[in-house]
């Protein structure tokens, strides 16, 4: 290892960060959008950060699960029979519990399948063996979704009315998008509360911390790694929710670019650390919404890797470091 | 991908091309002339037109009324001292059109001495292969649907398919060409909807950016004004997020929203959350990238966009939709096939008329009717109107039609047309 570069450095790091951005826009319609796509890279992002921090694969087929969880809200609201906005808001209030609860639970299941049979045979072979693997169940789950739904973009009923408008503090927000938001946050803290307050989640920090120590203080490796593979996935399940709900759309190669910002996210708040992943989100959100601000459209993808690559150079570990267990 | 495909496509027509070049040259076309234009005076020289269209499939639908408008006009015109008839090839054997079969069938029709000219092929990516080997063997080639700029317009690479005789083309087109398109939305922009302000829109793909481009260009100079100066540019992300880009877009009130760009790259998104970002009143006007069928169609532009595109949705076509005589034509058409015609037949009448014109001039000599075809002087009064082609090959008649979202049928109906011819 060459000398790393100090937390000194972070700092200079962070304010140029900070000074590509254009912060005039706080408090406008460009916040809410920002915010809101933060919120979906954000929630897969921790995803992937927590099965990283826990047996360290990047789960490449991560951002297909959130993918399918857009397709399972799809089917599960139109075999309901809804095709549009509900406008009545106890039945609308069910809707929405019923798309979270079901499509996060199914979702979980699916994650807890493919670790133990895609991954777990693969724990202690060498990193590069369930890398490939997560890359070919990237491609299963393409294509099994692909085959029931078709390769065409679908177009998926908004239940929430997206012209629907509140004001607060003088602009104009859309409803749907400030439900986004709300929903990004509960989970993150109802997360943040599990990891750092129940007795799976300490089970959960200390396998990322050691797993042979963890594994010897009676803490059963299994179950803690299916417990994180499930939360993981209901987290991206509800990111496709929020999806539908959001922009209507999805597709079967949904996964793969949402799936890389995620992972940016996740790297660029450090890999491992659950308020990094959600850190780095939004960072993306606004380093792309600053992009069309700025006129750059065009080049936001670039940007957004250009800034992960300085941050890189300056901090190999991330804006707030690895380590689940230590800072989560 | 698609520049994949294209490489691919040149690649097979390159392998193909030195595969076949041997026996292609010496095609037997200066005897087979000779020996026609001795026994023309006899009479009834029998000289053959080829066919080269997807005629199987899914493809049939666009393939047989094509080749029915050409036999329409075998059955309507005479050309003294010569019996004209079809060597018919299908480039959509397996279902779906195929590069490669199209050079295999090209190159079947230029081994064929009897064929004095082709009507084909009907899509572009079959034209790229079929184009070095029709210009080695100096077949000439009149296609009714092409619309690619890349098969003729020397600026975006069509020397590279014309490269064994880059001076004697042998490929014509009585489709225009896409890159009209953009001068055409803004036609639509500021003459229809009346706007003054536009904001615009691509996916950064070589067809979106030159569909922008060329709207930013005309709207321009039409007297309009475009917002930022520019297009901006939104590179497919999977998300298909559009919302602060139509925040930012809003906060300029433009009277209209170009998109450049086709469905798959966010069209139909980009219209859905216009009606999100509170601008769904705003007209969008797109090229036919985003011409994929009925709302009921999935995956298709409407069906994306949703009803909520509002009847102020607008895209155009490089095509003819009216016909100078429709009445006349339809009737014959049915009398001859009974069905009506479909959307290419006027145009694959229209290359036959041209073939045949070039042999009543200057007899069944494969060389000479290229020659005819292709000379800029010559113009033609055809089904489709009065046109000639250009040094490139591409018709003079640059007919853009106009269609609007119906909200009725959740369809596209036809607005208008215009020939964009010299502009």
């Amino acid at each position: 290892m060459r000398p790393r570069p100090g937390r000194a450095l972070l700092v200079p790091a962070v304010l140029l960060l900070l000074a590509t951005l254009d912060w005039t826009y706080i408090g406008t319609e460009q916040f809410v959008n920002a915010l809101t796509i933060g919120a979906v890279y954000a929630l897969i992002a921790l995803g992937y950060t927590m099965v990283y921090g826990i047996i360290e694969l990047i789960n490449f087929a991560h951002g297909d699960i959130f993918m399918v969880g857009s397709f399972v809200t799809y089917w599960l609201l139109s075999s309901l029979g809804f095709n549009g906005t509900i406008s009545d808001p106890p039945l609308l209030a069910v809707v929405l519990v019923g798309a979270f609860l079901v499509t996060m639970v199914l979702l979980g299941v699916v994650g807890v399948v493919i670790e133990r049979f895609a991954y777990r045979p693969l724990r202690n072979a060498p990193r590069l063996a369930p890398l490939i693997t997560a890359i070919g169940v990237s491609f299963i789950l393409q294509n099994i979704i692909q085959i029931f739904f078709g390769p065409s973009p679908i177009s998926a009923p908004q239940v929430i009315d997206v012209q629907a408008r509140v004001s607060i503090g003088g602009i104009d927000i859309s409803v749907v998008k400030l439900f986004v938001i709300a929903i990004a946050f509960i989970l993150m803290i109802a997360l943040q509360t599990f990891v750092s307050r129940t007795r799976m989640g300490r089970a959960m920090r200390s396998t990322a911390i050691d797993r042979d120590a963890a594994q010897l203080m009676g803490v059963d490796i299994n179950t803690t790694i299916a417990v994180t593979f499930f939360i993981g996935s209901a987290l991206a399940g509800a990111a496709g929710v929020v999806q539908v709900l959001y922009l209507g759309t999805t597709n079967f190669q949904l996964g793969f670019q949402a799936g890389l910002k995620a992972f940016t996210s996740a790297v660029l708040g450090g890999i491992g650390n659950i308020t990094g992943a959600a850190l780095g989100g939004f960072l993306i959100g606004f380093i792309e919404v600053n992009s069309t601000v700025a006129g750059l459209s065009r080049w936001s993808e670039a940007i957004v890797f250009g800034i992960l690559v300085l941050v890189l150079v300056f901090r190999p570990t991330g804006l707030l470091g690895q380590q689940l267990g230590e800072r989560a | 991908m698609k520049f994949a495909r294209v490489g691919a496509v040149i690649a097979v027509a390159a392998i193909v091309v030195s595969a076949c070049s041997g026996s292609a040259t010496p095609a037997p076309s200066a005897a087979a002339g000779a020996s026609a234009a001795a026994s023309a005076a006899a009479g009834g020289t029998e000289v053959k037109i080829g066919i080269e269209l997807p005629l199987s499939g899914g493809e049939k639908p666009n393939g047989e009324p094509t080749l029915n408008g050409v036999k329409l006009a075998l059955s309507q015109i005479q050309v003294p001292g010569f019996t004209v008839t079809l060597n018919i090839q299908d480039d959509a054997v397996n279902g779906v059109h195929d590069p490669q079969q199209g050079a295999k069938n090209i190159q079947t029709l230029a081994n064929d001495a009897a064929v004095i000219g082709v009507v084909g092929p009907f899509n572009s990516s079959v034209a790229k292969a079929e184009i070095p080997i029709s210009n080695a063997a100096g077949l000439v080639q009149c296609s009714p649907a092409n619309t690619n700029i890349s098969l003729t317009k020397p600026e975006f690479g069509a020397l590279d398919l014309r490269k064994t005789k880059p001076d004697k083309i042998a490929y014509v087109r009585v489709a225009t060409t896409d890159d009209i398109q953009g001068a055409a939305g803004a036609d639509i922009a500021f003459s229809i909807i009346k706007a003054k302000k536009a904001f615009v829109i691509d996916d950064t793909e070589t067809y979106g950016k030159a569909l922008s481009d060329q709207f930013v260009a005309t709207f321009t100079k039409l007297g309009g004004t475009v917002i930022d100066g520019a297009s901006h540019g939104v590179p497919k992300s999977g998300q298909g997020d559009f919302t602060s880009l139509l925040s930012l877009a809003k906060a300029q009130s433009p009277d209209v929203v170009f998109f450049g760009g086709v469905t798959a790259t966010g069209g139909g998104l980009l219209r859905k959350q216009m009606v999100t970002a509170g601008m769904g009143a705003i007209p969008f006007v797109g090229g036919d990238g985003i011409s994929d069928g009925a709302a009921s169609v999935k995956g298709s532009f409407l069906n994306l966009a949703g009803d909520q595109g509002g009847p102020n949705t607008y895209m155009t076509v490089a095509a003819t939709h009216d016909i100078p005589n429709p009445e006349k034509f339809a009737a014959d058409y049915k009398a001859m096939f009974g069905t009506d015609p479909g959307a290419y037949s006027g145009s694959g009448y229209a290359c036959a008329q041209v073939i045949l014109e070039a042999l009543k001039n200057v007899g069944g000599d494969r060389e000479k009717i290229r020659a005819y075809v292709t000379d800029s002087t010559h113009s033609y009064d055809t089904v489709l109107g009065k046109f000639s082609f250009d040094k490139n090959g591409d018709t003079t008649q640059r007919i853009i039609s106009d269609y609007t979202f119906d909200p009725g049928t959740k369809d596209w109906k036809f607005v208008s047309q215009k020939d964009f011819g010299g502009a």
